[in-house]
């Protein structure tokens, strides 16, 4: 072969093989631990199996049955949309903090790191803390509104079955406004200041500024919240394991603690791989709107 | 239509001051060209005309008015920043017609207005674009066309060719004088480039560690320099400035620049500072080749001769000082060769080295 002919002589390859060797380990980690399960996890779903047991192809018989008999899954998937329609009122809170925490504000990046502190903590911790919270007898919140005396009769705030859904949820913003805030204040600060120059000299009034400029800049960033949202409500196990268990009965159920439960307490494997699938296909589903929201570039800067 | 007036007009960072009392008044459709070194206090001062930065100090006023205490919106000037500006999600149409939406302009109108303000830009055929699909130069109208739909009382231009690459700089800024001829509006522009603020001025503002140096017409600041910093501000070819001493002698009163060195000056204008030691200002394009009798003159041998085409930059020591001639081509050729200059007695500046003021 001449001199600079070759397959490794040439530049573009020489290229291509060093991405390639940079890629490789976490390629195969993402083979090895993501690929491989769901592939295997989706042809469980279509079989009859248990640990001890050959497995037996039985087609759609899981997903009838989730259908048509499994009232819980239901809930469940209600709790789980639920869960994921709350994500946009804590992406609205985290905007209004990250406003707050953008302007002049005295001691603003004091404020800032104490509302993203939130967001380090295990959710483990969150969900003792807030357990601990809501408690009926001993805890701060029923204490503080008894004392104000908004209410009589102490509440219990994890164990009624409609406070329950709702008290999950307000520790699962709370974690989560801390992520949202860091996001959305990044991207407010990556919007050119002399835009809102240009646009005092135009004459647009405060609020014209923040809907024909702030809003239009932040959408990648608002949508980049979302889709961690969706992501989130999807996963957040520890929280609600922690919490409630999925109880009082299934008010707190999620599609991901249905799962669990199918899975590790009745053992029916077969079952919640057909329930995983269920949940992955819903998680696309939602990821690929929200991305296609936000014009196909969630997390990135629109500039001139 | 209006006039802009500044007087004794102070700005200060928490106890910095970097704005020291500048007075400025602007005729009605006059071009004001702000010019001076990065850091000098331009484009504060610029932007407290806009209303975007609080006066410390004085008071400015935009006709009769006085504005230090009223919002930019409804000082009614027109802005065009360095980097436009332009709304990066809106197009070009959406953009030059945003501010009209705020002035309870009808939807017709502002058709109307954006359509004449594109036919005088040339950019109808970008009206539905993105800021981002643009070239530079295309942005820069685009900048120009949003402040001219506004026919505002005052244009403020805080240095719009400075991201332009060189031709294009001299491309537009021709344009931007041509646009005035159209548009005659009260207009203050800040540049750092000094030919750009020589050929667009009605009047240049020399300013300098946020003091105003000099204002006048181009040719006043060019012609007569008030200190040293604008000698050496304006003009193509920094101007020489060497150490001299005024004498007097048989043949009048002159200035010496050591040795046998020694210029004539006019007859009478400098006989109050005889012996007094001054800084003396020699524009090159001013130093012109001298026959062998002249007895007014600078002999020296070139060090570095640059042919520049239409002329010669030479580059050459006269009693220890170096200064620079353009002389025609073809008279010095190489390093070495002697120079023979002389120069028009009245083309010679004369400044206090004390005071750093012209005499
Ligand atoms: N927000 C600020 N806080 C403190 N000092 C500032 C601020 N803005 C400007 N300055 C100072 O004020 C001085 C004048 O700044 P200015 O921006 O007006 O300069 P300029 O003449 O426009 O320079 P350039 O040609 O580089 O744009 C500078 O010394 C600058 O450091
Ligand atoms: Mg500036």
């Amino acid at each position: 072969m001449s001199g600079h002919g070759g397959w490794w002589g040439r530049r573009r390859n020489r290229q291509l093989a060093l991405i390639v060797c940079f890629l490789l380990p976490s390629l195969i980690v993402f083979f090895l631990y993501r690929l491989l399960p769901l592939g295997w996890n989706v042809i469980l779903s279509f079989q009859a199996w248990s640990p001890l047991k050959p497995a037996v192809w039985i087609g759609l018989e899981h997903y009838a049955e989730m259908w048509t008999y499994d009232d819980t899954f239901w809930i469940a998937l209600k709790n789980t949309l639920i869960f994921i329609a709350a994500s946009p009122l804590a992406i609205a809170a985290a905007l209004g903090v990250a406003l707050l925490v953008n302007s002049d504000l005295k001691g603003a990046t004091v404020y800032r790191t104490i509302v993203f502190l939130s967001y380090p903590l295990m959710a483990v911790a969150v969900g003792i803390i807030w357990r601990w919270m809501y408690d009926e007898r001993g805890g701060i919140i029923n204490f503080a509104l008894r004392s104000s005396g908004l209410i009589a009769k102490p509440i219990g705030f994890l164990q009624d079955f409609s406070w329950a859904l709702p008290s999950v949820i307000v520790a699962e913003v709370w974690q989560m406004i801390g992520f949202y805030m860091i996001i959305l204040l990044t991207g407010l600060q990556s919007i050119p200041q002399n835009l809102y120059e240009a646009a005092r000299i135009d004459g647009a009034p405060a609020v014209a500024r923040f809907f024909r400029i702030t809003l239009p800049m932040l959408r990648p960033s608002l949508f980049l919240c979302v889709v961690v949202g969706i992501l989130n409500s999807f996963s957040s196990f520890d929280l609600v394991y922690i919490m409630t268990n999925g109880g009082p009965g299934h008010a707190t159920e999620l599609l991901i603690t249905h799962i669990y439960k199918s899975a590790f307490e009745q053992t029916k494997f077969d079952y919640a791989a057909a329930l995983t699938v269920v949940q992955f296909a819903l998680l696309l589903l939602l990821t690929v709107a929200a991305n296609k929201g936000a014009g196909g570039n969630a997390g990135a800067v629109e500039r001139d | 239509m209006a006039t802009v007036s500044l007087r004794q007009v102070r700005k200060s960072y928490d106890a910095q001051e970097v704005v020291h009392g500048v007075d400025l008044e602007v005729a009605d459709q006059e071009f004001v060209v702000l010019v001076g070194p990065s850091g000098c206090g331009k484009s504060t001062l610029l932007r407290m005309i806009a209303g975007l930065e609080d006066i410390s100090g004085g008071e400015i006023a935009i006709g009769e008015r006085v504005v230090n205490e009223i919002d930019p919106k409804d000082r009614d000037v027109a802005m065009v920043f360095q980097d436009y500006a332009l709304y990066p999600h809106l197009t070009v149409f959406q953009n030059i017609a945003f501010s009209l939406q705020y002035r309870g302009v009808g939807k017709a109108e502002i058709a109307r207005r954006v359509a004449e303000a594109a036919a005088i830009l040339d950019i109808e055929s970008l009206l539905e674009r993105k800021p981002r699909q643009l070239s530079g130069g295309q942005r820069q109208r685009v900048a120009m066309g949003r402040a001219i739909v506004r026919e505002p009382k005052v244009f403020l231009f805080d240095e719009p060719l400075s991201n332009l690459d060189a031709k294009l700089r001299v491309q537009m800024r021709t344009e931007i004088k041509k646009l005035r001829e159209r548009v005659r509006t009260t207009a203050i522009y800040v540049t750092h480039d000094q030919v750009e603020a020589m050929t667009l001025a009605d009047r240049i503002v020399l300013m300098h560690n946020g003091r105003v140096e000099q204002i006048g017409t181009p040719e006043d600041v060019y012609d007569e320099p008030a200190t040293l910093f604008v000698a050496g501000f304006v003009g193509a070819s920094a101007m020489n400035l060497v150490a001299g001493r005024i004498e007097t002698g048989a043949q009048g009163c002159g200035v010496n620049l050591g040795g046998e060195s020694r210029l004539a000056l006019p007859p009478g204008r400098y006989d109050a500072h005889v012996g007094m030691s001054v800084t003396v200002g020699l524009r090159p394009e001013h130093l012109h080749w001298a026959g062998d009798s002249a007895a007014s003159m600078l002999a020296g041998a070139a060090r570095v001769v640059e042919p520049l085409g239409s002329d010669t930059l030479v580059i050459f020591d006269v009693a220890g000082h170096e200064l620079q001639a353009r002389l025609p081509p073809r008279v010095v050729r190489r390093g070495g060769d002697p120079v023979r200059v002389a120069i028009a007695p009245e083309s010679i500046h004369i400044f206090d080295p004390a005071t750093e003021r012209r005499l």
